[in-house]
Parts: C-alpha cells; sequence; structure tokens
C-alpha cells in the first residue's frame, strides 16, 4: 500500500465515524467535521487519479482494484454534491461506510499493473466513466432506497422515533430515488452501448484472449445485463404501474447488489474477460 | 440598581384571574407610561402571554418598588388588591435573571419548550425600548437572556416533537409528503374536531380543502371558515381518489370509511401514498385500511401517543437546560455586582481627585513659578498616578461574583478611605482637602 492510499483509507474511516456520530447527536460541529474529511478525502482522491493519468499516460480504471477506488471516488464527489445542493447530511451515514469499506478492499488488493495498448482508446474510457456513474447513481439509489424503508417501517407502525426524527420526508426521499434510478440507468445504458460498439470494432483483428472471452455468457457481460433489465423494470414499474415508495426502494437494493456482485467477486474471481 | 420581577402565570393563578390581568387588553405601551407613575421603578418592560403577565423593572429600593409594582398591578386592571395579591409572585436580583431564561426558552411555559414565547418576550422587550423604558440593566438583561434561550434550544432537544394533536397531524403529513402547499385534503364531518385540524392544515396553505358531511348544509358553513369547497356526501369515494390527507371526525356509530373501500380506491390512485387522520370517537375509519401498503392510518390514540412521548421527551431534557441556565446566571451575576460595587468606585475615584486637587491647591504658590508646560506635566503625572493606582482595585472589584464579598469589600473600602464622610461632605473641598493632606499623597514637583 502506498502512503496516499494509507491517507485516503483513513480520511474515509474519519469521515465514516463523524457522519456516524452526527447521525446519532445531530451537532452541527460533528457534522461540519464528518463533510469536511469527506471533502478532504475526495480532493486527495482526485490527486490521485489524476497523478495517475500523467504516470500512465491512460485513466487509471484498468484492474478490478483500481476500478473499485475510481467507483469510490465518484461515489464520493456525487454524494458531496447532493449534501452540498440539498444541504442534508442524513445520508452521509449510509454512504460513508460503504465507501470506506471499499477503499479498504481496494486498497488491501493494491496492485501496479501495466498499461495495456488495447485500452488506450476513447471509447474506453467513455465505457468505464459511464458506467462508473452509473454504478455511483445505483449506489446513492439503493442508500435512500434503504434509507426509505426505515422512515416507512417508522410511519407505519406509529412508533416515530430515530429516523423520523433525522430523515426527510418519505416524498423527498422516494423523488431522490427515483431521480437517481434514472440517471443511472442513462449512464448504464450508454456504457453498455459504447461497450458493444467498441468490441464490435475490436473482436475481428484481434487475439487478445480477454477480448476474445467477450460475450453473453461471460459472467461479467451477462449479470450487468441482469442489472439492466433491473432497473428497466424499476422505471416502468413507477411511471405505467406506480410502483414507487417501498416497492422501488426495494428494486433499487435488488440493483445495486447486483451491481456489487459484478464488481467485486465476479470481478476477482468468476470473468474471463474485462481482466487487464 | 437591583432587578425585580412581580407577576402572575399559569402555575400561580387560575385562567379567570390570568384573563382580567392581560396587558394586551389595554396595550403594553399604555401600561409602561403608566409605570412612569411609580419612580421608584426605574426602568420596565412588560411581558403578557395567555399564560402569564409579568413585570420586569430595575430598582433602587426593592421593597418600596415591590409595594409599588403590587399596587400598579391592581390598579391598572382593576382588581383588588386582597384578590390579585396571593396570586402574585415577585423575584429579586439574580433569580430575575434565571426566571427569565427559563421563560424565555421555554421551560417555565405549560407546554414546556414551546417556542412561541420566545418571540413574545423579544416583543415585550422592544415594545419598552420603543417606548424608551428601558436602561442599562434590562438592555443587558433581556439581550443576554436571548442569547442563553438561543443556547438552550439548539444544544438540548428542548423544543423537539409535536406536543398537540393538531400539531402531531401535521408534522406527520410533513413527514410522508414533504411540502404541504401542494396537498389536497379532504375533511369529513363538520364538528369542532374537523374544524380545528382543518385550520391548522389551512394555515399551513394546503392547496385545496373539501369538506363534506351527511348535511350539506353544516359542510358548506364549514367550509366557507375554512377557505374550502364543500361537496355532497354521496361523491366521498370519488374525492377520495384525488385527496393526499384525509381528516375524519364525524358522530358516526359505526365506520365511514371501510379497507374495502380504500382498497379499492388506492388501486385506482396508483398506490398514490393517502395519509388518515381519523378524530372520530368512535372511530370512522375501519382499521385493517392500515394494513393497505401506501395508507398512513392514525386514530386520535396514535396521536396522543405521539405527544404523550414527546412530552416525556422534553421532560427529560428540562434538566440539562436548567444546568446551562445556572451556568449563565453566575456570569450575569457577576456582571450584575461589578455594577453593584460601582457607586463605591465612583466614591473612591472622587475621593482620589479630591486629594490630588487639594495638593495641587496647597502647591499652588509653588508650581505658578514654573513655566506653564512644567504645571502642565505636573498635572498629568498627578492624574496618571491616580489612575494607575485605582487600576487594580478596580479590576479586582468588578470580578467578586458573589454579593456577600462584594458589600464586605465594598464596606471595607468606604471605611477604609472615609468614603462616606466625602459623600456628606461631597460640597465642602475644603474638609475633604484638610482630612488628607496628611496622607502625604505624593506629588512631583
Amino acid at each position: 500500500m502506498t502512503t496516499i492510499t494509507i491517507v485516503l483509507l483513513l480520511l474515509y474511516l474519519a469521515a465514516g465515524v463523524s457522519y456516524g456520530f452526527f447521525f446519532a447527536q445531530r451537532s452541527q460541529m460533528v457534522g461540519r467535521l464528518a463533510t469536511l474529511s469527506l471533502t478532504a478525502a475526495a480532493l486527495i482522491h482526485t490527486f490521485a487519479v489524476g497523478m495517475r493519468t500523467v504516470e500512465v499516460g491512460q485513466l487509471p480504471f484498468v484492474g478490478t482494484s483500481a476500478v473499485i477506488s475510481a467507483f469510490v471516488w465518484l461515489l464520493a464527489v456525487a454524494y458531496l454534491y447532493t449534501e452540498v445542493t440539498t444541504d442534508e447530511r442524513a445520508m452521509g451515514v449510509f454512504i460513508v461506510p460503504l465507501l470506506v469499506v471499499l477503499q479498504a478492499i481496494s486498497a488491501l488488493s493494491d496492485g501496479a499493473i501495466e498499461p495495456t495498448p488495447i485500452l488506450n482508446s476513447h471509447w474506453f474510457a467513455l465505457h468505464v466513466v459511464s458506467l462508473l456513474f452509473a454504478y455511483a447513481a445505483f449506489a446513492l439509489a439503493c442508500v435512500v432506497g434503504i434509507t426509505y424503508v426505515l422512515l416507512f417501517r417508522e410511519l407505519k407502525s406509529k412508533q416515530l422515533g430515530f429516523f423520523a426524527a433525522r430523515l426527510p420526508s418519505l416524498h423527498v426521499i422516494d423523488a431522490m430515488n427515483g431521480r437517481a434510478v434514472g440517471v443511472g440507468w442513462l449512464f448504464l445504458t450508454v456504457g453498455l452501448a459504447v461497450g458493444t460498439v467498441w468490441l464490435f470494432q475490436l473482436q475481428p483483428d484481434t487475439a487478445d484472449p480477454h477480448v476474445r472471452a467477450m460475450s453473453f455468457f461471460d459472467p461479467k457481460i451477462s449479470v450487468v445485463l441482469l442489472s439492466w433489465l433491473v432497473y428497466s423494470f424499476e422505471i416502468y414499474a413507477r411511471s405505467v404501474i406506480g410502483w414507487s415508495g417501498k416497492r422501488a426502494a426495494w428494486l433499487s437494493a435488488l440493483g445495486f447488489s447486483i451491481v456489487l456482485l459484478n464488481l467485486v467477486p465476479i470481478g476477482y474471481f468468476l470473468t474471463d474477460s474485462h481482466n487487464f | 440598581m437591583d432587578l425585580l420581577l412581580l407577576g402572575v402565570s399559569h402555575h400561580t393563578s387560575p385562567v379567570s384571574l390570568r384573563e382580567r390581568v392581560d396587558f394586551s387588553k389595554r396595550g403594553i405601551a399604555e401600561a409602561l407610561h403608566e409605570l412612569e407613575g411609580y419612580p421608584s421603578a426605574t426602568e420596565a418592560v412588560v411581558l403578557t402571554t395567555c399564560n402569564r403577565a409579568e413585570v420586569y423593572v430595575a430598582c433602587a429600593d426593592k421593597d418600596a418598588t415591590q409595594t409599588d409594582l403590587s399596587r400598579f398591578m391592581s390598579e391598572f386592571h382593576g382588581v383588588p388588591a386582597a384578590e390579585l395579591n396571593p396570586h402574585l409572585y415577585s423575584h429579586s436580583g439574580a433569580e430575575v435573571a434565571r426566571h427569565l431564561c427559563r421563560v424565555t426558552s421555554g421551560l417555565d411555559s405549560l407546554v414546556v419548550g414551546e417556542p412561541q414565547i420566545f418571540g413574545q418576550v423579544k416583543e415585550a422587550y422592544a415594545t419598552a425600548s420603543l417606548e424608551r423604558a428601558t436602561g442599562i440593566l434590562l438592555n443587558k438583561l433581556f439581550p443576554w437572556s436571548f442569547t442563553v434561550a438561543k443556547r438552550v434550544r439548539t444544544e438540548t432537544n428542548l423544543g423537539e416533537g409535536a406536543v398537540s394533536v393538531s400539531y402531531a397531524a401535521i408534522t406527520l403529513a410533513k413527514k410522508i409528503f414533504g411540502d404541504l402547499k401542494n396537498l389536497s385534503v379532504l375533511v369529513i364531518g363538520a364538528g369542532e374536531m374537523a374544524e380545528l385540524t382543518a385550520t391548522h392544515l389551512q394555515s399551513h396553505q394546503v392547496e385545496r380543502i373539501a369538506v363534506t358531511s351527511r348535511t350539506l348544509d353544516r359542510a358548506t358553513r364549514l367550509a366557507q371558515k375554512v377557505g374550502g369547497t364543500a361537496i355532497d356526501w354521496t361523491s366521498l369515494e370519488e374525492e377520495l381518489l384525488q385527496t393526499d390527507v384525509v381528516v375524519t371526525a364525524t358522530g358516526s356509530s359505526s365506520p365511514i370509511i371501510t379497507a374495502g373501500m380504500i382498497g379499492h380506491v388506492m388501486q385506482a390512485r396508483r398506490n398514490r401514498p393517502l395519509f388518515v387522520i381519523d378524530v372520530g370517537l368512535p372511530r370512522d375509519v375501519d382499521s385493517a385500511a392500515g394494513d393497505l401498503e401506501q395508507v398512513f392510518l392514525y386514530n386520535i390514540d396514535d396521536l396522543e401517543a405521539i405527544v404523550s412521548e414527546n412530552l416525556a421527551r422534553r421532560q427529560e431534557q428540562t434538566s440539562r437546560a436548567e444546568a446551562m441556565i445556572s451556568d449563565a446566571v453566575r456570569d450575569f451575576l457577576a456582571w450584575l455586582h461589578s455594577r453593584g460595587a460601582l457607586p463605591t468606585l465612583v466614591a473612591l475615584r472622587r475621593h482620589f481627585e479630591a486629594v490630588r486637587q487639594s495638593e495641587l491647591k496647597r502647591l499652588e504658590p509653588k508650581l505658578s513659578r514654573l513655566p506653564q508646560e512644567a504645571q502642565d506635566r505636573v498635572d498629568e503625572v498627578t492624574r496618571l498616578l491616580i489612575q494607575k493606582l485605582l487600576h487594580t482595585p478596580t479590576e479586582q472589584l468588578k470580578t467578586i461574583a458573589d454579593q456577600v464579598s462584594a458589600t464586605h469589600y465594598a464596606e471595607a473600602i468606604t471605611q477604609v478611605f472615609r468614603l462616606d464622610d466625602d459623600n456628606d461632605a461631597s460640597s465642602s473641598e475644603s474638609k475633604t482637602s484638610a482630612a488628607h493632606t496628611e496622607d502625604k499623597t505624593p506629588v512631583t514637583s
């Protein structure tokens, strides 16, 4: 692990702990500390990504470890954007621990990967960045979905307490979920389309075994298509059948667990393609 | 100068008496003007709410002012003293500061932690300032109490959670729908409870209020009062399709809304959330309706349970709030006592100055032979010397926090320097001069 990786992990950890304390005690000072640590982490992370890009000559999104770290970075930035624009810190306690876990996974498997010429393409950059944006949006959707269910349960059981005092209204949370899923689906679709076009360009004249292994039956590809189907259904169900609120929340949780499955175990162990 | 407070509140008097001593009837400004006729009170703020009527004053003689204030309360409101006096309470000194903080932060309110009182105290102080009835003491006391109350409210959860049934209903609606401005409300029944809840919702500017009752006349009357529209009883189910919040408070002996009816409506609404507030007794809505996914059904017991839980939670916070107030009062007391030492300090300063002047006068024949520049220098040096000599005792006296020590110190200084004699004979400069020429106050020449 490099020094910068350790510092990053510690900063994310400090932010996670602070968001936890803020949620429990609602002390504004702790809240500001939480935002400050996360902002510092995101800035250093941006710096690290920038340095690596200069060093390697292409976006450092090659290899599962780097991809997870990039995902953490985008999610942190996306979350900070939401926090600053809505002035709502309550969601941090659900997002930042996820960042800590993913960043730890990424840091523990930290290994320098040589740049591959095949990936030195604009298609690759667009493909990866779109998908990572999509995943960050889905993570946000999943988290707001969980908070929806927590608040919903309190309101239904008539035991207003911890979450009712801290979370925004069901309507607001549901709208956030809908928006996050919409944005995520759009990026996922773009990412998949770009990936397909790129693959068709590469496959006829490449001998790279990873590229040749790409097909609908490769676990990484079939699982991502499954998540696309889940999110497509969520959008359809919300607008046509009226599946908002709790059902939409569960669907986004299901969708994101598929995304996580794809990102971590399948990315590490099962896929033949996508491991450059 | 001391602080004094005299008043009645829900703690000491029944509502029948509080109604009669309500200052707002004749106006606070008029009360302040009438208080000018009682010169024992040099500054005044009059606070009046539905639960209290209090007069805060600064005065020199506590006992005389207290008698004056109770006479004022009785005469201003036309309530015989014999009837009023047993219900009056009074505080002086630091206890006035503590009481005001408790009042301003809502600790002394009927509903502990209620927020309106803060605005009411602010208004009372603003009126008194405008009428030029406040001075050094009250101008320090009131703004200070606002700072303390703000701290108490932000650092404890004293003001959190709804503590009335209709406010609890509004809070729930906000937790479900967020902004109430786009909501459509259906009120079923035209009784008192229905009216109360509808009025609360109307004050939050909901988009539309529809009122229905078995008798259209009553529905129309209530609709007019709350700025809504009356609808026919037979179109109840149709109305349920488009409404977001339902308030039912009929006197019906059997449920008027069944679970089946709501289930049917929810399908047609495509599961849009429906908040049903059933304040009818017996209940108007079949409790099974609450099991439907997007239906939030709260009856009067549920709302009352929320209220009592919130009240209990507020009560838990009171000891923390009291401790914060005690700390703040200690600081205020220190300031107040430093004000108490002020006459002694002024007398001491005057005494030193008198000594200086007499010495300068005694040496005048010699000094007059010096050039003007040297004479000015002598004047300046003696003045600075006195300032330096008095600096430490002044600071020390100002920092004494407890009243007894402050009095002892002031008395000791008065005796040691015979300041009383100075006061008695302040007009007779020669006597002072003679008495202190033996002090051999160093004078540079």
